[in-house]
């Protein structure tokens, strides 16, 4: 079975030259997609402050220029950055080479945009992908979710909108690239309380294929986040993060996700047969609960997002009544929260993640081999 | 790296309540001593949204969150990490393909209980920081004191790991032919395997072709021995089984693998017998199993179905599919106005429906909503008792309604088994708005398609 699948995931095993990519040098296969060239940069331009989060195959840490001397916390205006290191011998062995360039391809594509982190640059040596973030200083918003519990409305609906912000640029703006893992880990606050969507694993350009959009097969998203057509594998589109969408607002305003249960299997089977119900306490607006279940409907041609009007539609929602979403994109105010950043630098809004892998696999000749050339242009 | 400094402010006040107060109880103490720090730290920074600026229209400026002594966020996910390890279902698989070892602690109780005393509700947090009430003065615990609400003691509140599984692509899109693999069965066999199935979730939405793939993809294993590891809890999972003869045995370790020794299995927690199945979860992405199964008697028999089988038979099915009803849509002349993207849209839309032969689809004169393709079989439109068209395989009818209410013309009935794929007035307005913008960019006249000059089912 392992060799079958492996095959789905890396078709060909031709073996390719493994030179080390400059932007000059675009990827020398074919019939790889090139990634959008990136400033380039080595790890020895860098040194580790420390970990701000950790993932499977991920661990992004918080770096400084490797010549910086002073204590951070003197620095008036610090060079910090957020550095996501992918090790090239896990991406292989969970069969995500696709992911990461796709990560690392839209990343590039969206820099810029207000409510997205920013790509500065990404590189690679013999064992690792890198990809050279902004820092944003002011943690998860599941942290500060799971403090408060919960959000009241107001503060719910600013989140929510800034998400539907990037939702629909990534969607109508961008040529239908789904996020496909929208989660409160996920959004990260700035120094002044706006979004800061993260972690791109799962983001995939669907675009036009003989001018019909094309939908998507491969599972992925988190456990409590997915969307009944992802895991009925019906094929799916960018209606997956509306669904999301819903769920995370039912997050916001109860503190625990509508389907939820410590076995998986089980959390599948609600969403793709229980309806979405609201607790007693709190007490859910009509606005909100009507949100909730438009966005979480099953039948994804009924899906508030999907349905006709798009995002727009979703903007004239009456949970976002009174919204001025001109004033929200361009950040004219400050967000609900306003993390406690001490300094520009300050990492204390995170999480502390032990610094040390737990066992990692060399990265063998063989392995560089044959998979270096999916690698060399990142 | 050394601690942070708010560890250690923490630590320090507690030692020092600690020497004061010589508890009997440690670990009580410590925990009522953190919750009451939380709740402290809570009510400042609460007291601080309070005294927001001034409301403008939609979201108000926030008030700014002055950092202070108390304000450091030591108190994070971590104290809610309880994950998903004390799974019972030793056939579901407990964790998440990437969860880390912390999510295999044990379920405690008190880690979510103790926070109930300190349950402030989320309403007071932050109402009116943009919402523009500005009118309360008193501190949040006050406007509305902690209320005992329903929140899910055995909810994992800690992070959530993502999961995925390998891609696939339509064999359609990367031209190459695949063919579900396929083993004979007897329909005895098949019966067996129909029932062990059909009420589980991944398999009874799935339409008769899907089933019968699935059901010639199961790969017969003999397991010809007792004492026989099938899945080995802890391990990566790519196939769910299902018994056709013989019993199994669940054991499932608490650490959530096997250890070595005597007892290294962990507890035994079930039996699986002829007509059970077991290891589902492998069907959705490769997660560490949640159990061991070994084999607990002499020639036993499974069914074998791995994951990229199954997940493949459904996509290209899917695929296949999409593909011809948007091929059908594109011959529908009320339709050629609509860009790919809509009539992909529409074909992503279309509800299956079976009719046997005799039974009536459209009745005359009857207010028509929906519109017709023909997927499979025979039909035949009759005004009155004249056969009036016949119908065949990607031909349509009834889609005149899409443009008004008016009483169908003929009645359309099955000459053979038929499946049809439908789509109401309704739903077509919902996905790309009003028709009338959409049908009538051209005018529908007089096309000449061989199906229908004029939609016969329409009246004059």
């Amino acid at each position: 079975m392992a060799a079958a699948t492996l095959a789905e995931a890396q078709p060909g095993t031709a073996a390719l030259s493994t030179g080390m990519a400059s932007p000059s040098n675009p990827c020398t296969d074919p019939t790889l997609e090139p990634l959008p060239p990136t400033r380039k940069f080595k790890l020895s331009d860098f040194k580790r402050v420390r970990t701000l989060g950790t993932g499977t195959f991920a661990r992004v840490v918080l770096v400084r220029p490797a010549n910086a001397t002073k204590p951070l916390q003197e620095e008036k205006n610090p060079e910090v950055y957020a550095l996501k290191i992918l090790k090239k011998t896990e991406v292989i062995k969970l069969k995500q080479i696709d992911h990461v360039r796709h990560e690392r391809a839209i990343l590039a594509d969206v820099a810029g945009h207000p409510f997205i982190t920013k790509l500065l640059g990404s590189s690679s040596d013999h064992d690792c992908l890198y990809m050279l973030l902004e820092y944003v200083p002011g943690g998860e918003l599941f942290s500060y979710l799971r403090k408060y519990r919960r959000f009241d409305e107001p503060t719910a609906r600013f989140y929510a909108a800034e998400i539907v912000l990037v939702l629909e640029f990534l969607h109508e703006q961008q040529g239908g690239v789904a996020y496909r893992d929208l989660k409160p880990e996920n959004l990260l606050l700035d120094q002044d309380g706006h979004i800061k969507l993260v972690d791109f694993g799962f983001a995939k350009r669907l675009g036009y294929k003989d001018d019909r959009p094309v939908e998507t097969y491969t599972l992925c998203g988190t456990p409590e986040y997915l969307a009944p057509e992802v895991i009925h594998n019906k094929g799916h589109t960018t209606a997956v993060d509306w669904w999301a969408l819903g769920i995370l607002i039912y997050e916001f305003l109860t503190g625990y996700p509508p389907f939820w249960h410590q076995n998986p299997m089980e959390i599948y089977k609600q969403i793709v047969e229980k309806p979405v119900v609201f607790p007693q306490e709190p007490v859910i607006s009509e606005e909100a609960q009507d949100i909730i279940r438009s966005f979480c409907t099953r039948d994804r041609s009924r899906r508030l997002g999907n349905i006709s009007g798009g995002a727009g539609r979703v903007k004239a929602h009456p949970f976002f009544r009174g919204v001025n979403w001109d004033d929200l994109l361009n950040r004219r105010h400050r967000g609900p929260i306003i993390p406690p950043i001490r300094y520009p630098g300050d990492d204390q809004c995170f999480d502390v993640y032990p610094e040390e892998d737990a066992n990692s696999t060399a990265y063998t000749a063989e392995m560089a081999n044959k998979y270096d050339r999916y690698f060399e242009d990142f | 790296m050394s601690l942070p400094e708010a560890y250690q402010h923490e630590i320090q006040a507690l030692n020092r309540q600690v020497l004061q107060t010589c508890p009997s109880d440690i670990l009580q103490f410590c925990a009522d001593f953190f919750n009451s720090r939380l709740a402290s730290e809570r009510a400042a920074s609460l007291s601080i949204f309070r005294d927001r600026g001034t409301p403008s229209p939609g979201f108000a400026p926030s008030p700014r969150f002055s950092p202070s002594p108390t304000s450091h966020f030591a108190m994070m996910s971590s104290q809610f990490s309880s994950p998903f390890g004390a799974n019972s279902n030793p056939f579901g698989g407990s964790t998440s393909p990437m969860a880390s070892s912390v999510m295999h602690s044990v379920v405690e109780e008190e880690e979510n209980d103790h926070d109930h005393d300190h349950l402030a509700p989320g309403g007071p947090f932050f109402s009116g920081a943009f919402g523009g009430d500005a009118s309360t003065e008193a501190p949040p615990t006050m406007r509305a004191p902690p209320s005992n609400d329903s929140y899910p003691a055995q909810y994992n509140f800690g992070r959530r790991t993502s999961v995925s599984a390998e891609s696939l692509k339509p064999s359609a899109d990367s031209y190459d032919n695949w063919t579900p693999p396929f083993t004979e069965k007897t329909p005895e066999q098949i019966e067996r395997l129909k029932h062990a199935i059909e009420g589980n979730f991944l398999f009874n939405h799935l339409d008769d072709e899907q089933s019968a793939q699935i059901l010639g993809a199961l790969v017969e294993k003999p397991i010809p021995a007792r004492g026989i590891k099938v899945i080995s809890q802890g391990d990566a999972g790519d196939y769910f089984y299902v018994v056709e003869r013989g019993s199994f045995d669940v054991y499932v370790n608490a650490c959530g693998f096997i250890e070595p020794g005597p007892d290294g299995l962990g507890n035994k927690v079930g039996i699986i017998q002829a007509g059970g199945s077991f290891g589902e979860l492998a069907l959705m992405y490769n997660a560490p199993r949640a159990a061991t199964i070994i084999s607990a008697e002499g020639s036993c028999t499974l069914w074998a179905l791995d994951r990229v089988t199954f997940r493949r038979i459904l996509m290209e099915s899917t695929f296949a599919r999409r593909r011809m009803y948007e091929s059908f849509l594109e011959e529908v002349p009320i339709l050629s106005s609509l860009t790919p993207y809509e009539r992909s849209k529409i074909a992503d839309a279309l509800e299956t429906q079976k009719f046997a032969p005799g039974d009536t689809i459209i009745h005359e004169g009857d207010p028509g909503h929906s519109f017709y393709l023909l997927e499979s079989g025979e039909a035949a439109a009759y005004k009155g008792t004249e056969k009036v068209l016949s119908y065949n395989k990607g031909d349509f009818f009834g889609e005149l309604a899409l443009l008004n209410d008016a009483p169908r013309a003929a009645s359309v009935v099955a000459v053979t088994d038929v499946k049809v794929a439908t789509l109401g007035k309704n739903a077509f307005q919902r996905l790309l708005g009003p028709v009338e913008g959409l049908l009538r960019r051209t005018r529908y006249q007089g096309v000449k398609t061989g199906v229908e000059e004029m939609d016969p089912l329409q009246q004059e």
